[in-house]
């Protein structure tokens, strides 16, 4: 899938182990390989790139993601994968608190470099929890005071399970299509119009600043 | 310190003297695989080691990337003053990236470094005040990976590979965890530093059937421990090897730049992640030959199909910024096409496929990642786009470029590639070839003959048949790859390099042959002698001669 085709730019930041491509995975190819495969042999190396097309209220919108590596050597780069990104999922392990601290390093960084960019908060292996409770290491209400104070939206998702992984992009892509019809409102512009700038936008990246 | 020859095994009769005279009894105008033009870049890594250790200089190569990128950013001026910002992404791959990532590195660790550090390695936390010490003994918690590292299992693995800091602190070791081996790294360390006390270089010990070689790099001790065939300055290759697995990661500038500010530094948090290339790297070393022989393998292939595999590349990648473009099946090389003026070394390339073979994340999605190739530019990366071709993940298309925003742009070029390489069958094509396994020995028809490795010099790029019958068993195949170490070993020793070397074993005969155009091991029965030996490998040149055009890349295609 070439981007040129993307209608929205997704980014997936965390820290390395916390089930970013395990997300990816599951949305896009509904699949989770868990355990059968070791993590050693599928961790991400820079990034990795897949798309899928999304319909909401019976438009289509092609969602292009962008499944960064966690691994902090690759810390130094990341700003190429987020630049421009409509929207970014900040994953952290349910089990893991020092992920947490990570997904606030990220939400720093995308506050500083990329003020548009829509933050989706993503608890990931909820499935964990549910069979253990104890495993918990981040608490609901601290997540959902985060996202209220950087206005965006949170989640408890299940790559094993399937649970709530969807939503996220199906609410990813409804955002997309409202911020559109406000343009239209606003610039009483066409239809296809913003969607061709806006998706322009990503490969020129105009206006970023070091 | 001692060098230490070792004998294939107890010889029935061993004629290893010197043969030279023999060599007028072969004809030495057939050059398989030979060519005028450079595919690679075909500087010899064993010479070079043997140089540089002699000069104590090991010379890096740079500023390749940032002439390349100096050109593109020329360019882009004299077109139009496009986005400014752009040259964030360029310098990202330059020297100045590495140091906003290496400060970002050091600002980070003396944040939490001492609070995640310390509770995991005591011996961390009094080493910023006296640096000079060596890493505490003291700590040596008790868990399973403890008594793995204690065990019998352990000492008896056959080849150990440990990299440790300049300050004795763990970085990787091959077998075990690496933290649970302080103590033992500690007294390499103590061993290396007290030799260099009295400006002097801890190079190999020989200790029992063990011999122990040391290379310090950028402060970095590389230490190897074998006690199989391999030779110390085989060992030392591998350690390099390891080292440029390092900078690959890393950047030769990050690697410096940080114990530089930072003597104590711990390498194991940027590396982290990266443990796989290492492993897979030492494992790859032990089954393929051409790691030892510095040079590629190309996959067999009719020169027709490579050719479209090629000009396929070359038309539909002809895009700014790209340096090199290849396609790789099994470890093998299908088709290169590269930038004009500059060469890939084949250590880099052995590089590149270890990236692949040792993930299976590329399967998955399109990727962009950086690399940096220690022979190309060891002060900088290159983005790497990867993507398989085939739904069998066999065939992966790699491009390697300056320009760090390029990644769209050659999935574009992916797509027009794959679309043309599916109508002109030509995937297919390396499907089948990779299927058929390479070729059989027997097909040589040369009666005896077991098993080769054939090098030609002038292309860096070697051709042997697959491993059959006797040794098509791990332990058999381990063997061969011993008598194969022996022998290299053998003509290029330093002290006495051979041309020729004819040596019958207790299993086998072996015959080692080495000239200006290329490098030849062969492997026979026992009962074969000198004469029918020297008979064979004529042969064999000639077979090779008359498949090289399959075997081997032979005209060098740029963009
Ligand atoms: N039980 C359970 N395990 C999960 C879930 N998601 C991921 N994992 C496991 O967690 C490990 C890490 O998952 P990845 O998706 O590879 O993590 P990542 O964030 O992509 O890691 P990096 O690529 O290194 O950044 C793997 O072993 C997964 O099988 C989940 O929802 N439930
Ligand atoms: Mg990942």
């Amino acid at each position: 899938m070439s981007g040129a085709k993307v209608d929205i730019k997704v980014v997936l930041l965390g820290k390395a182990y916390a089930g970013k491509t395990s997300l990816v995975e599951r949305y896009i190819h509904n699949r989770f390989s868990g355990d059968t495969v070791p993590y050693q042999n599928v961790i991400t190396i820079g990034a990795a790139f897949g798309a899928k097309t999304v319909s909401v209220d019976n438009k289509n919108v092609i969602i292009g993601i962008w499944d960064t590596a966690g691994s902090e050597r690759y810390e130094a780069m990341s700003r190429i994968y987020y630049r421009g990104a409509k929207a970014a999922i900040i994953c952290y392990d349910l089990s893991d608190r020092s992920s947490f601290d990570r997904a606030r390093f990220w939400i720093g960084e995308l506050q500083k470099h990329e003020e548009g960019c829509q933050i989706h908060l993503c608890g990931t292996k909820y499935d964990l929890i549910a069979e253990n409770p104890e495993l918990r290491k981040i608490e609901e209400r601290e997540t959902a005071a985060l996202a209220q104070d950087v206005r965006g939206k949170v989640y408890e998702t299940s790559s094993k399970s399937g649970k709530d992984v969807a939503l996220i992009f199906t609410n990813i892509a409804s955002d997309y299509l409202k911020s559109l019809k406000n343009t239209e409102v606003e610039d009483n512009k066409e239809y296809m119009v913003p969607l061709r700038d806006a998706s322009n936008k990503r490969f020129v990246c105009s206006g970023c600043k070091i | 310190m001692a060098t230490d020859h070792r004998e294939a095994e107890q010889p029935v009769n061993t004629s290893d003297s010197d043969f030279q005279e023999d060599v007028e009894f072969v004809e030495t105008n057939c050059v398989p695989g030979k060519c005028n033009s450079a595919v690679f870049d075909t500087t010899d890594e064993l010479d070079d080691l043997t140089l540089n250790l002699a000069n104590g200089v090991i010379q890096n190569h740079r500023g390749t990337i940032t002439s390349l990128i100096r050109k593109r950013a020329k360019r882009s001026n004299t077109l139009k003053d496009e986005e400014a910002d752009q040259d964030l992404a360029n310098s990202i791959a330059s020297e100045e990236a590495n140091s906003i990532e290496q400060s970002e590195l050091s600002s980070e660790l003396s944040e939490d470094e001492n609070v995640k550090n310390g509770l995991e390695d005591l011996s961390l936390q009094d080493t910023e005040s006296v640096p000079e010490e060596s890493p505490s003994v003291t700590l040596i918690p008790s868990s399973s990976e403890t008594d793995y590292v204690n065990s019998l299992e352990w000492k008896q693995q056959k080849k150990h590979i440990f990299i440790l800091s300049e300050s004795g602190k763990p970085i990787y070791s091959r077998h075990g965890s690496e933290d649970k081996l302080v103590t033992v790294m500690g007294v390499m360390q103590a061993l290396v530093s007290f030799v260099q006390d009295d400006k002097d270089n801890l190079r190999s010990i020989v200790a029992g059937d063990h011999t122990f070689v040391f290379m310090n790099r950028d402060h970095l001790t590389f230490v190897g421990v074998t006690r199989g065939r391999e030779s110390t300055q085989q060992m030392l290759l591998q350690l390099t090897y390891m080292y440029n697995q390092v900078i690959s990661v890393l950047t030769h500038s990050t690697l410096v730049r940080t114990f530089k500010q930072h003597r104590n530094f711990d390498l194991r948090r940027p590396l982290s992640g990266a443990e796989k290339f290492f492993d897979n790297l030492l494992n790859l070393m032990d089954v393929e030959p051409g790691l030892l022989l510095t040079s590629v393998r190309c996959l067999p292939l009719d020169s027709s199909v490579r050719d479209i595999v090629s000009q396929t590349i070359v038309q539909h990648a002809k895009v700014k910024d790209l340096v090199f473009a290849l396609i790789i099946a099994q470890n093998q090389l299908v088709a290169l096409v590269r930038m004009k003026r500059y060469y890939l070394h084949p250590m880099d390339l052995h590089l590149i496929i270890n990236l692949i073979n040792a993930s299976e994340s590329f399967k998955a999605a399109e990727s962009w990642t950086p690399i940096c190739l220690p022979k190309f530019d060891a002060t900088g990366f290159l983005q790497a786009y990867v993507s398989y071709l085939d739904e069998e993940c066999q065939s992966c298309l790699l491009l390697l470029s300056v320009d760090i925003e390029a990644f769209y742009t050659l999935s574009e070029c992916r797509a027009k590639i794959k679309e043309r390489l599916d109508r002109y069958n030509a995937l297919t094509a390396i499907g089948n070839s990779l299927q058929r396994h390479s070729y059989s020995v027997q097909q040589c028809s040369i009666g005896d003959l077991r098993h080769f490795l054939y090098k030609a010099r002038s292309t860096a790029q070697y051709t042997s048949p697959e491993l059959g019958p006797p040794y098509n068993t791990p332990e058999q195949q381990d063997r061969l790859f011993g008598l194969y170490h022996f022998l290299h070993d053998k003509v290029h020793s330093v002290s006495r390099p051979l041309k020729l070397l004819y040596h019958v074993g207790k299993y086998e005969t072996l015959l080692g042959w080495v000239t200006q155009g290329f490098e030849l091991y062969a492997v026979f029965g026992p009962l074969v002698t000198k004469n029918v030996a020297i008979h064979a490998v004529n042969k064999l040149l000639r077979w090779i001669k008359r498949e090289e055009d399959r075997l081997f890349i032979l005209s060098s295609v740029t963009f």
